[in-house]
């Protein structure tokens, strides 16, 4: 992005009442360009949403983060550069560079890193913090030649690396990645004398541009994919099952070692929550002996559904769509064959296709690098390990209560299912803001919520946060349903009601009214509800129980909950902090 | 008109995003209030963007008004 594109970014109109982020950048040099271009590309990531980027005081990058008003706030974004750390690592000051000041240099940059750990990790305690470490050169101010590291300058990078693995496991605290910075920005072209003396901005253009971008990705990260549908021959392993044999399909030898690591990689996403589906045209016994070999890398138990028949691709893609119960845009699908990525493309235009390079063996590590992009989280939540076996419950469910005679209410009853509930709000609650921003079907109203918001309707005294985690003889779904609203009396006003689709037929969504209806002894519950594309489970459930249609606030009286509402065989266990 | 003159223009246009045309041609430091240091380092960075130029530090007193860019800009574009 040029700065002329980035100016006219900024200054595109936007509604009067878009929502707001403040962002403050804290860095030590004058902000200059980096402020414009991090606004610009904030803003082209939210395009509507209004940005506004503020800054501090020029040369005090510690200072700037401990006087920020934490309420003025919603993200914090941190640039340092060596100078930051003492101001003879820069070329502004005339401080000195001789050998008995390097020792004093170093001791005074430690110094100054503990510093901005403690003001950084307060910060972090109410926003937000993306934090880009020094990306800039070190003067020539050592002694040894250029192609020789001092142990002075070994030092400072020890004590930078020290500081960031200490703060990057705090929940609110996020690095930029340095190696994808090298790859975007060469290292020898960042630094501006002539600006950096001129007018105290130390980046060339492009670096300042590619260093916002970034941060920017990092504020504002993309929804991480849920699932990877995978073929099998010339994919998860070299060769054809049907031609080669169970023992003739390989990953380890030589030319099939990128099916070994594609094998391994897929073990990776599997491991941190993702769903993996095979698609696979192939003999079913024959792929059934295949995965039986015990020198497969990914566990046959992580892949599910495995679809293998001899029909279209888009079939599978379909059935194991259904099972997964999740939409084709949060899905990959991969195959060595073009003309199956076309057949499957075509039907399913929201999934991205990928073509596995079986013969090329860089463009696999591309490919690699890419699902990592599609799938990467910045928190692995303990729903995302028990997400799998939450679904094949959901299918086992299904298949029990489908086929087993039996009515649902006996079912369930026979399920010994749990649900605990927790009524308080904790800013803290990872899951719930991240089931309000994902969740479509079982979703009152399709409202969003960033952080701002998020962290402004938890601190209104007048609203509550209710969360429901379930667990039943199948397994447990861990947090599944999430309301927020506010009690007025002998009355509830439900803003934001979602539910994971995982939670479907468990009469879940009629526990959380039940409770809601006995514990504050209410009268009356009514809806913030909304129509949209994708919310017809939540749409039925409320046409149900009020008999009548459904518009922008739906009320429901206990009177007609209790008339209407199944028998509920749940263990119920609340916990209860109405202050919280 | 010729196209140097309209991206000369574009640039200070975006510097400058409250002047019409005719006020752009006519600006100075002098006779507009925008004009101060921050505005002058973002207008010698978006010529360094638009013209591949390096401006040498000695001739920034000079410039002071869109005449002087425009002269500037055509001596050093065309001799670059």
């Amino acid at each position: 992005m040029k700065l002329i594109d980035a100016l006219a970014i900024i200054r595109r109109p936007l509604a009067e009442d878009a929502p707001l982020l403040r962002g403050f950048l804290a860095c030590g040099f004058t902000s200059l360009h980096l402020q414009t271009f991090l606004t610009a590309r904030l803003r082209e990531r939210s395009p509507l949403e209004r940005v506004e980027v503020t800054t501090g005081l020029f040369g005090d990058l510690a200072g700037n983060i401990e006087r920020i008003q934490i309420a003025d706030c919603d993200v914090l974004v941190v640039a340092i550069e060596w100078q930051d750390l003492d101001l003879r690592l820069g070329i502004r000051n005339l401080g000195g560079w001789r050998v008995a000041d390097l020792p004093d240099i170093v001791n005074s940059a430690e110094r100054m890193i503990a510093r901005l750990e403690k003001a950084i990790r307060n910060v972090a305690g109410s926003v937000p913090v993306y934090i880009s470490l020094p990306t800039l050169p070190l003067p020539p101010l050592f002694t040894t030649p250029s192609v020789q590291a001092s142990v002075y300058e070994l030092q400072l990078r020890q004590f930078v690396t020290t500081f960031a693995a200490s703060l990057a496991t705090h929940p609110r605290i996020r690095f930029l990645n340095a190696q994808q910075l090298d790859e975007c920005s060469p290292p020898s072209a960042r630094l501006d004398v002539q600006s950096e003396l001129l007018s105290g901005f130390p980046y060339q253009l492009p670096h300042a541009s590619v260093l916002a971008e970034l941060l920017a990705v990092l504020v504002r990260n993309p929804t991480a994919k849920k699932g990877l549908i995978t073929d099998l021959d010339d994919t998860l392993w070299a060769g054809i099952l049907g031609e080669n044999g169970v023992d003739g399909i390989s990953w380890h030898l030589e030319k099939a070692h990128i099916h070994g690591l594609y094998q391994q990689f897929l073990a990776s996403l599997a491991s941190a929550g993702v769903l993996i589906a095979v698609a696979s045209k192939n003999d079913p016994a024959l792929v059934e002996q295949a995965f039986e070999r015990e020198d497969l890398l990914i566990d046959k138990r992580s892949l599910y559904p495995i679809d293998v028949h001899w029909g279209p691709k888009s079939e599978s893609v379909r059935r194991i769509l259904k099972t997964w119960n999740i939409a084709p845009d949060a899905v990959v699908f991969i195959d060595d064959s073009p003309m199956e990525l076309a057949e499957v493309k075509a039907a399913f235009p929201e999934i991205e296709c990928l073509l596995f390079p079986k013969a090329d063996w860089q463009a696999l590590w591309q490919l690699l690098r890419r699902l990592r992009d599609l799938f990467g989280k910045a928190v692995i939540s303990d729903e995302d390990s028990i997400r799998l076996d939450s679904i094949r419950a959901a299918a086992a469910l299904q298949h029990s209560s489908n086929g087993g005679g039996t009515s649902l209410d006996k079912f369930l009853e026979d399920a010994h299912a749990s649900v605990v509930i927790t009524f308080g709000k904790e800013n803290e609650d990872h899951r719930a803001f991240e089931l309000i921003n994902k969740t479509n079907q079982f979703n009152l109203n399709g409202k969003r919520l960033n952080e701002t918001a998020w962290r402004a309707y938890l601190s209104d005294p007048t609203t509550f946060l209710m969360g429901v985690s379930y667990e039943d003889k199948y397994g447990a779904l861990g947090k599944i349903a999430i309301l927020l609203g506010g009690l007025q009396g002998t009355s509830a006003r439900i803003n934001y009601w979602v539910m994971s689709c995982r939670a479907f037929s468990r009469r879940i969504e009629q526990r959380c009214l039940s409770w809601l209806f006995e514990h504050f002894d209410l009268q009356e519950i009514s809806f913030d509800y909304q129509p949209t594309d994708r919310n017809k489970p939540i749409q039925d459930f409320l046409s149900n129980i009020t008999a009548a249609p459904l518009n922008s606030d739906v009320r429901v009286s206990r009177m007609s909950f209790l008339e209407k509402c199944p028998p509920l065989s749940h263990h119920t266990k609340a916990m209860v902090n109405v202050n919280g | 008109m010729d196209n140097l003159d309209n991206r000369l223009v574009r640039c200070f246009s975006s510097v400058f995003p409250d002047l019409n045309e005719d006020q752009i041609r006519n600006a100075s430091v002098d006779s507009v209030s925008a004009w101060h240091s921050l505005a002058s380092v973002t207008l010698i960075a978006l010529l360094q963007e638009e013209f591949g130029l390096q401006v040498n530090l000695a001739d920034l007193p000079n410039l002071v008004s869109f005449s002087a860019v425009q002269n500037y800009v055509r001596h050093h574009h065309v001799a670059s």
